[in-house]
Parts: C-alpha cells; structure tokens; sequence
C-alpha cells in the first residue's frame, strides 16, 4: 500500500513522520486517498488525528516523509512551492479547524464571503479590498447561511455569535470556497442535534461535486453513516487500522479508545522498530508492550 | 513556588524571601529620598501654611466667571487718601476675560488637534518598523525603536522650549512639540496593537487561498482599526490636557491666563481657567468613550 502510485490528483502519505522534540505526534508509513472519498479519522484524544489533518492541508510539513495532495509535491526533499503555488494550493483545500479561525470583528456574512476570496479575480480582487463582492456571491453567502438556519444572524459580528452559530459560519464559509478537498475537524462539536443534521448536510454539500474529497476527524461516532464512507482509526499516533465503514464495527472502536489508556507512555515515545503496520488485520488492536 | 515567572528574571532571587527583599530595597529608598531632604532642611511647608491655604481655597470657591453676572458695576479704586483713582466695571472687564479665555481655549484646542494628528501620521510607520511579529529588518526596527524612546523621554514642555526657539512663539511651536513627544506614545500602542493582531483570523482568511492585500484588508485591518482608533482618541484627550500649560512657554493657548493669572495672585480668575480646562477634558472623554464603545 505504502509504494501503490498515487492518483494524479489524489492524496498521498509516503513515510510521513511529524516529531516535536523527543515526542512523534504522527507517524504514518502510507495512505492512499483517491478523489471523491470520504473519509473519517477517528481515535482517542491526542491520537494524531489533527496533527494528520494539519499535514494534509499543507500546514505542518513532516519531518520525514514525502505528501503529495492533489498533484503537489510537499516534503523536505521536494522542491518548496512558490507563493502563488501555495495560494493556488490553499484555494483548493477547504479547511474547518477546531478553533474555527473566522475573523471576530466581521460579520458572519463577510466571514462566509472571505471563502470566496480566491477566486476573485481582476476588478473583483480589487473590490474585494473594500469587501464589495459580485451580486452572485453575496446571494450565495446567503443561502448558504440560510441552508444551515442562521440568515438571520448575516448582519451580526463573528464574535457575538454563540460557539454552535460560529461552526455553522465556518460551514458556510466552506461551502463558498468550493474547494477540492475539504478538511473539517470536529464540525459539530459544538452543535445541537437538530444542528448537527444541517451541519451534516452542509458538509454534504460543500463536498457533493464530483472528485470533492471529503475528510473529517469525529468524535461523534453515530454520524459516521453521514460522512464517511471509509474510517481510519488512530492512537498515538500512528494508523491502526482502514477499513470501508461496513466493516466497522462497535467492538473495534472501543477497543480503540482504550488502546489510549493502556499505555499513557507509549504516546510519546513508541518505539520505531516494531510497530502496527498502517492496515493491519483490525484485531492487531492490543497495544504493544 | 520556585517555577513561579519572575518578570525580573534572574535579578531578584525568586520566591517569598525574593519579594521581601524588594519590598525592604524599596522601603531603603523612600527612607533615603526623606532622609535626605530632611538632613539638607528642604522639607519646609513655608511660613504660614495654614492660613495661606484657607485663603486660596476661599478665593477659588469664588471664580471670576460669577462677576460677569453679579459683580459690582462701579468698583471705585481710591487712594489712601480717599481721592478717586479709577473706576471699572468688574462685569465688563470680567466679560473681556471670558471671551480671552474662550478663545485660549480654542487654540489649546486647535494644538492639541493637529499635534495629536501629526503624531500619529509620524508614528505609524515607526510603530510597523517596530512590531515584533512583523519582523522588519533588525536595523530599521533598532532605529525607529530608538527614536520612539528618545520622543517619549523628552517632555513636552521641553520640546516647546527647543521650538519656541526655532518656530518662534505661538501655536506652531506648541503643535510640533506635542507632535514630538506623543510620537513616542503612539509609535508603541500602534505596535502593541499590531503585536496583540488575532493571528488565528489572519491565517483562516490566508487558507482560504486570499492574496496578501486580501489578507490585511480582512483580516489585519479589521482587527486593529479599531484599537488604532482608541489608542488615538486616547493620546488626543491626553494632549488637551498636556497643551494646556503650553502657553507657560509661550507656545500659545490657555497656558499664558494661567501664568498671568497664578503669577498675580488672581485665584478667582484661575479657578475660571480650571473650570474651563475641566469641562473641556470631560466633555471630550464622555465623547471619545462612546466612539470607542461604538467601535469595539
């Protein structure tokens, strides 16, 4: 799996390793992610799981190892990216963080709008300096605010919004930015359940368009069905196993999170030698000693 | 108890034995200050206290503002003799100082303005130069930082005096020297607002594939117009104060009544000045403070 070729413009993991320090956050030999996936990381805190998503989104460059998402080259061996490159890279990767990441001071309205700004092009870079933005955009600002039951909250400032309204900004600003693939970590952490089925959707639909790769880091396991199509469970940071979401079963998640609390240590420094391979057979899940 | 930060670093040893070794170095050096003042004998409150007090105090109680309205019209000034010298009409001649003072009050006002402006016009590139997390080169940041200290350090009334010497009296002098010293006060809460920048909206406004100029436009500008704008109402309604005592140097404004006024012993007619300088100040920071709460 670790040497299959990558698809042209697919996502791929060769070797990758993320090391602060004396700690390895992240450790994953290979992944293989075609276009219009979707895929689920799921896992115990401090798994991995946002460190992985920093590297796919080009934040975090690995300390060893080579990326390739969507036909570019990121590594320590490659040649670095020029700044329109980046730019050209950023547009196409959709990202939601945890922190969320909106501008307090703006409205939800201009938040959402500042998804599109890659896009603009011309005259309209020039307007957007002022943030006027072409009719058809601020229409589709709107709905997308609408889509997710907050249009009424267009005009009010990103900081007096309530966490759950500020998750359904970001949402809403991912949809505008129509990226390739689209990035979300936790999006409805913060949501209540009836929000959590619009926010569902949402991510739906900013991803719905052929070849739109979708990934997402959950903690809420029974929306797996919604979102995922494959689920990729990890601890400490490293792939424990890949497997399509029919084969996922209860007993495989919960032994999941209690590899976590078997071995506090290992998290921090595993052993590099001997380790669970990136697909392993899923009952491989007891911890090494 | 030892990990605690110690914002002296490593100058004072830490911990409860390091905070009572401050408290007794500081105690060591107020009891100097008075010692020796007191050793040299020039701690005196002057002859009669007391009764020079009581009759300030009883003079302010009566600014001359109420003379326009019940002053004496026909104020006789006789010789010891009883021959008439002169005759005024305190309401008239309050009514003159009045309008004086109004107008001293509208070229403090005009000063403290347009220094504040041109301060902040020179202070904003040297606040950029200074910003840590904009990392302008080391030079330029060393220099603007070194001029920034150097304004700050040098009072105002200092800098009128260099000036009145240059420009010559009147307002110009008093308008460049509070540019020059509120320079150094803008230049470091620009770059403290710039250091205190929410990088996180920066860089989601980044990731969705923004230009640079995108950038600063909707995530820079936004974030740190409105401190830009608070930290400016508040240098200016320092200024109105500072600009005040201005024309003791002769660099225009109120300062010059307050001279005449204190050197003539005329109490009343600076308690008229105070209650116009005060009134000023309040009503400028009653408004300010409602602009900056619209903004923030």
């Amino acid at each position: 799996m670790s040497t299959a070729l990558p698809p042209a413009d697919g996502i791929a993991l060769e070797g990758v390793r993320v090391q602060v320090g004396d700690s390895l956050l992240l450790d994953v030999p290979g992944l293989v992610i075609s276009p219009g996936e979707r895929v689920a990381i799921v896992g115990p805190n401090g798994a991995g799981k946002s460190t992985l998503l920093r590297v796919l989104a080009g934040w975090i460059q690995p300390t060893q190892g080579q990326v390739r998402l969507l036909g570019r080259e990121l590594g320590r061996s490659s040649v670095p990216l020029s700044r329109a490159q980046w730019r050209a890279l950023r547009c196409e990767v959709g990202l939601m963080m945890q922190d969320l990441h909106l501008v307090p001071r703006l409205s939800a309205r201009e938040n959402v709008l500042a998804g599109a700004l890659g896009q603009l092009h011309g005259r309209e870079a020039w307007r957007s300096w002022l943030r006027l933005y072409p009719e058809a955009l601020l229409a589709e600002a709107d709905a997308a605010l609408a889509a997710l039951g907050i249009a009424d909250c267009s005009a009010v400032r990103t900081d007096r919004l309530s966490g759950g309204e500020r998750q359904k900004v970001s949402l809403a600003r991912l949809r505008l930015q129509r990226a390739r693939l689209v990035l979300a970590d936790e999006p409805t952490s913060a949501l209540d359940p009836s929000a959590t089925a619009q926010a569902c959707a949402a991510l739906a639909a900013a991803s719905a368009g052929p070849g739109q790769t979708l990934i997402t880091v959950l903690h809420d396991l029974a929306l797996l069905p919604n979102l995922a199509t494959r689920v990729l469970g990890m601890a400490q940071g490293r792939l424990y196993w890949d497997l399509p979401l029919c084969a996922v079963s209860d007993g495989l998640l919960s032994s999941l999170y209690q590899a976590a609390d078997a071995t506090p240590t290992q998290a921090s420094r595993p052993s590099t030698t001997d380790e669970p391979r990136c697909t392993p057979p899923p009952r491989r899940l007891s911890p090494r000693p | 108890m030892k990990a605690g930060v110690n914002p002296l670093g490593r100058l004072v040893p830490r911990g409860r034995i390091g905070f009572m070794a401050l408290v007794c170095g500081y105690g060591m050096l107020v009891l100097l200050c008075l010692g020796t003042l007191i050793a040299a004998g020039d701690l005196s409150m002057g002859r009669n206290p007391w009764s020079n007090l009581l009759k300030s105090v009883g003079e302010f109680a009566r600014p001359s503002l109420l003379d326009v309205w019940f002053g004496p019209e026909r104020l006789e000034y006789r010789s010891d003799d009883g021959t008439l010298l002169r005759v005024e009409d305190r309401r008239q001649v309050e009514a003159e100082f009045l309008a004086a003072l109004g107008r001293a009050t509208w070229v403090t006002f005009q000063i403290a303005t347009l220094g504040s402006l041109m301060a902040a016009l020179l202070a904003l590139p040297l606040g950029l130069l200074t910003a840590r997390n904009l990392q302008a080169p080391r030079v330029l940041a060393w220099a603007a930082n070194a001029v920034l200290d150097v304004a700050r350090s040098v009072h105002t009334l200092v800098f009128g005096l260099v000036l009145v010497g240059i420009v010559g009296l009147g307002p110009t002098a008093g308008i460049l020297a509070i540019a020059l010293h509120s320079m150094g006060t803008y230049g470091k809460l620009f770059a403290e607002s710039i250091e205190s920048l929410d990088m996180a909206a920066v860089e989601a406004v980044r990731a969705t594939g923004a230009a640079p100029s995108q950038v600063f436009f909707h995530a820079v500008w936004p974030s740190v117009l409105p401190q830009f704008v608070g930290s400016h109402l508040y240098v200016w309604e320092f200024n109105i104060r500072d600009s005040t005592i201005l024309g003791l140097i002769g660099a225009g404004g109120l300062g010059l009544l307050i001279s005449d006024a204190a050197s003539l012993f005329q109490w009343g007619r600076l308690a008229t000045i105070l209650l116009v300088v005060i009134a000023l100040v309040m009503a400028f920071d009653a408004l300010s403070r409602r602009i900056r709460r619209a903004l923030l």
